[in-house]
């Protein structure tokens, strides 16, 4: 048994713990939005943060994990307010979404420690491989994710999930509860 | 042309009556969506709920260029919608949603014999063909051009319908009231759709539905940079906090994961040996599955998670036997043979063909190696098989095929298998294989439970079929002013669009549609090499090459080796003559104006010095069907190879819907097409790739992206899909600025590859 905290939760693992904490995620936590691209580190679509660093989950064990605290895309905000989430759709800079959860950890690990990232720090931190290709727009909305961190821009791109339909209705006169 | 297809069609009715009377008779088809409660259906596209959501059904699938958002629009425009009360819900398998644009693009593939009495959406022998197949394949650009007019129609009948429902209200003429905004309005009286909508149902839509006077359009002007979008994409919100869901996060009750080998790529595979023994008592372990499916051999070994399933795998070790694996050293010598040998099939000619026989002043040879899709999402499926039904969930853009290929895999009925869609992640025409939906239902079947199959990055590399290797020799004769008086285009590469045509259509296994189409001619797979000029004398021909590889399609296509052979071409044959090589170009443009002047807006774009004086900026450009595009690289070569410093595009894609994800498009396109011109190439010993990471293929990365620009031309054309556009013109202009650079002229895709 592995015990980690997994966004905010405890949470012990019946696995091998020589199960890379990816397949731990995905197939035993249900946490999907971890990717599995690749499994030897060369995508980061499985990008999540342990203890506040962007690691590759293919890449290290849940033992290795044990005690430590694992933080993954849906714990990265309970409602898609994180900056980079935010700047990331306001930018539109996502097309099939499948590297996004990666990207958006490794730039949102990137924030947590540098609210100022030069264009050099962004792109050394983002090693992600995008095939559809956002990358003309990805230093562009880290950029603006890096402001708001700084408090100074907002963004209201991406609404929370699950607005209650009465909510709905007194934004847009269409709806009706 | 319209009585000759008469007469082909009479003849062909007398010859076999029954089947094509059958085929030529009227269907109607059972309405495809399941409204909830207080929803009411409108058409196939749209359904209304009293709390005035507007769900509308897309029948292509998502991969991240946008058809979620642009169908959407389409239909909100039309309906007069609250972009924020629209919903979107992925379109069930139907008849209805024929795609009619790409069957009769497609028509050499499935009539190959008399494509040409059906190459038209309206043919009524495309339709039929089209709706009996449920053929609602997403490729080749064609979602705009299949299901704007449709789903436009529906919406504007819906509207009619709700104005009717009001003016029955308020007892006025329904023609006299409007709607926007999600209201129907009368003289200061308003109604939402919500509360019409059931009342609304009941009505008759007027025929022909009256469509609003302008399609929906957005014009380049209207968006500076910073502008705000008016069409958000509706998919991001969900794809940025993970709970975007791909085939490979499905997860049902009791499910086992599987992992997967496959036999090499070869003639006659079997499973020769494999350890079991080496997995007992693993923690975890559920069983192995042995299949064989579309042709090749594979073990699948399944477990209560993915990793553990790998691992299992990985300690069985299982052994392929295979008869013929395929060989880079022998697809090398087939292509030499083609290209000097074998009898070519003359594709298009124009002007004097006897002034392009035999040798020409100047021939150089062109090269392009296969290449795979490395998509970042590997294939993956997940079944349940239950009483005799298939329940199937997978990524995949010919759906109708994957319920065939399943069905096929564990002999059932294809009504039998039930197919969701699910969004793909990045599949580049990958994912109109359908491998995964029949080894999952095998999977399903032997072990009983829910499965959920994930391919390693190592089988994708390894099954995964590379688009097909070319060689091309263009020659051109040239005169006292070294303008181009004959051009020839001698293109050696396998019938690779038939060959997946057989493999779509017919269900062939992969060495079965190679064998099918061996020899054969095949203009697809040269499209794009007629080149915009203006040249007297014009000659394209294709030599067959038969290869013992089999190879699939992928963004670009065949535009992607065309447009550089044409560019590099034309660009050295600028050199030749000791002329600039955007005059040279324009000075043969005079009938195509378009090109022309998306060659004039990216040299003001990219401030085009004329390529000269080793200023490192190639130019290039290329037309696919109505759309066109002009790109201006800059590039250098240092010590860690290629470096493309910018990109600049300017396109025209005729009436723009969404001008913000028609932008992504072409950036995307640059994106990819890049990298194919610096790597993605594979070879093959004994049915194997030489390579299975990711890191090893040279892919660029946010640190290697160049700076790119995209501009549109503002037009009111019909509207031409930008999704591979940008892939084309890319790897000519950066052979082009290279050679501006070094003096170095790299005839060869991927650039280097001899260095990675």
């Amino acid at each position: 048994m592995t015990r980690l905290t997994v966004n905010d939760r405890p949470v012990e693992f019946a696995m091998d713990p020589r199960t890379p904490l990816l397949w731990a995620l995905r197939d035993g936590a249900n946490l999907t939005g971890t990717k599995y691209g690749c499994g030897v580190g060369d995508c980061g679509a499985c990008t999540v943060m342990v203890d506040g660093a962007a690691l590759r989950a293919c890449l290290i064990t849940l033992a290795e994990c044990e005690g430590r605290f694992v933080v993954t895309i849906e714990g990265l905000s309970h409602d898609r307010s994180h900056p980079v989430q935010q700047a990331m759709v306001a930018e539109q800079a996502i097309q099939c979404g499948f590297c996004t959860p990666g990207i958006v950890m490794s730039a949102a690990a990137l924030l947590a420690h540098n609210a100022s990232p030069s264009e050099a720090e962004i792109k050394a931190a983002i090693p992600n491989l995008c095939r559809c290709g956002v990358y003309p727009r990805l230093l562009g909305a880290v950029q603006r994710a890096a402001a708001v961190t700084r408090r100074e821009d907002t963004i209201s791109a991406a609404p929370a999930p699950g607005i209650a339909p009465e909510d709905a209705a007194r934004a847009v006169p269409a709806l009706k509860p | 042309m319209a009585v000759t297809r008469r007469g082909i069609l009479v003849g062909a009715l007398a010859g076999g009556g029954l089947a094509l009377g059958y085929m030529l008779r009227p269907r109607r088809y059972p309405l495809p969506l399941a409204p909830g409660e207080g929803e009411y259906a409108f058409d196939a596209w749209i359904k209304i709920g009293s709390d005035g959501v507007v769900t509308v059904a897309v029948p292509q699938v998502e991969m991240g260029q946008g058809i979620t958002t642009l169908i959407p629009q389409v239909v909100a425009h039309e309906l007069g919608a609250d972009w924020r009360q629209v919903a979107v819900e992925p379109a069930p398998v139907s008849g209805l949603y024929a795609n009619l644009a790409l069957a009769a693009k497609w028509a050499p593939l499935w009539m190959p014999l008399a494509p040409s009495l059906a190459d038209q959406p309206e043919d009524l022998l495309t339709r039929r063909w089209a709706q009996d197949r449920r053929f609602n394949v997403t490729a080749d650009g064609t979602e705009l051009a299949a299901y704007e007019g449709p789903a436009r129609a529906a919406a504007a009948s819906a509207r009619a319908m709700l104005m009717q429902a009001a003016a029955a209200r308020w007892k006025v003429s329904w023609e006299e009231c409007e709607a926007g905004d999600g209201f129907v309005t009368h003289e200061g009286k308003r109604l939402p759709f919500g509360s019409l909508a059931e009342e609304a149902a009941a009505f008759s839509p007027p025929s022909p539905p009256p469509l609003r006077a302008e399609a929906m359009a957005e014009r380049p002007g209207e968006f500076p940079p910073g502008a705000p979008l008016r069409y958000p994409r509706l998919d991001l919100p969900a794809k940025v906090d993970g709970s975007w869901t791909f085939a490979g996060d499905v997860r049902l009750p009791g499910m086992v994961h599987a992992a997967i080998a496959h036999a090499p790529i070869g003639l006659n595979t079997s499973i020769s040996g494999l350890d079991e023994a080496a997995v007992k008592g693993m923690r975890g372990y559920r069983g192995i599955v042995r299949g064989m499916t579309n042709g090749g051999a594979w073990v699948a070994a399944v477990a209560t998670d993915g990793w553990t399933a790998q691992a299992a795998l990985t300690r069985m070790a299982p052994r392929f036997k295979v008869a013929a694996g395929a060989d880079s050293d022998l697809v090398d010598a087939a292509m030499d043979e083609a290209l000097h040998t074998v009898d070519a099939a003359t594709i298009h000619t124009q002007g004097d063909r006897e002034s392009l026989r035999g040798g020409l002043p100047l021939q150089l040879r062109y090269e392009v190696a296969p290449a795979i899709h490395a998509a970042i999402e590997t294939a993956a499926a997940a079944a349940h098989f239950s009483e005799g039904r298939l329940e199937l969930w997978v990524g995949t853009q010919a759906p109708e095929a994957a319920r065939e290929a399943a069905a096929r895999a564990i002999g059932l009925q294809t009504r039998d298998v039930v197919l969701y869609p699910m969004a793909i992640g990045g599949s580049f025409d990958r994912r109109l294989e359908n491998e995964p939906a029949a080894q999952a239902a095998v999977i399903a079947k032997a072990i009983g439970k829910p499965v959920q199959l994930t391919w390693s990055r190592r089988e994708e590399f390894r099954a995964g079929l590379p688009r097909a290797p070319v060689a091309a020799v263009m020659g051109a004769r040239v005169d006292a002013e070294g303008a181009i008086a004959g051009w020839r285009a001698r293109i050696a590469v396998p019938a690779t669009a038939r060959e997946f045509g057989r493999r779509l259509l017919d269900g062939d296994a992969p060495f079965d549609a190679l064998a099918a189409v061996a020899g054969k001619a095949d203009a697809m797979a040269v499209e794009g090499a007629v080149p915009p000029y203006d040249i007297p004398n014009l000659v394209v021909d294709h030599v067959p090459a038969k290869i013992g590889l089999p190879t699939a399609r992928m963004r670009g296509n065949a535009h992607a080796w065309t447009a550089f052979f044409n560019e590099s071409f034309v660009d050295e044959l600028a050199h030749k003559a000791s002329r600039e090589p955007l005059s040279y170009r324009m000075a043969m443009l005079g009938k195509e104006t378009r090109l022309a002047e998306c060659l004039q807006r990216v040299a003001v774009l990219a401030q085009w010095g004329g390529g000269g004086d080793a200023s490192g900026q190639g130019i290039a450009c290329h037309v696919m069907g109505e759309g066109r595009i002009a790109v201006v690289a800059s590039a250098r070569r240092d010590e860690n190879g290629v470096r493309v410093d910018r990109l600049s595009a300017v396109a025209d894609i005729g009436r723009i819907v969404n001008y913000d994800i028609a932008r992504q498009q072409i950036e995307g396109g640059l994106v990819f097409g890049l990298g194919l011109a610096l790597g993605c190439a594979v070879r093959y010993e004994g049915g194997r790739p030489d390579s299975d990471s990711l890191g090893a293929m040279g892919l660029p990365k946010l640190a290697d992206c160049p700076a790119i620009e995209v501009e549109f031309i503002d037009s009111k054309a019909q509207p031409a899909d930008p999704g591979e556009l940008g892939v084309a013109a890319v790897a000519p202009a950066v052979a082009n600025a290279l050679y501006s650079a070094t003096g170095l002229r790299l005839r060869r895709l991927p650039f280097f590859g001899e260095d990675l």
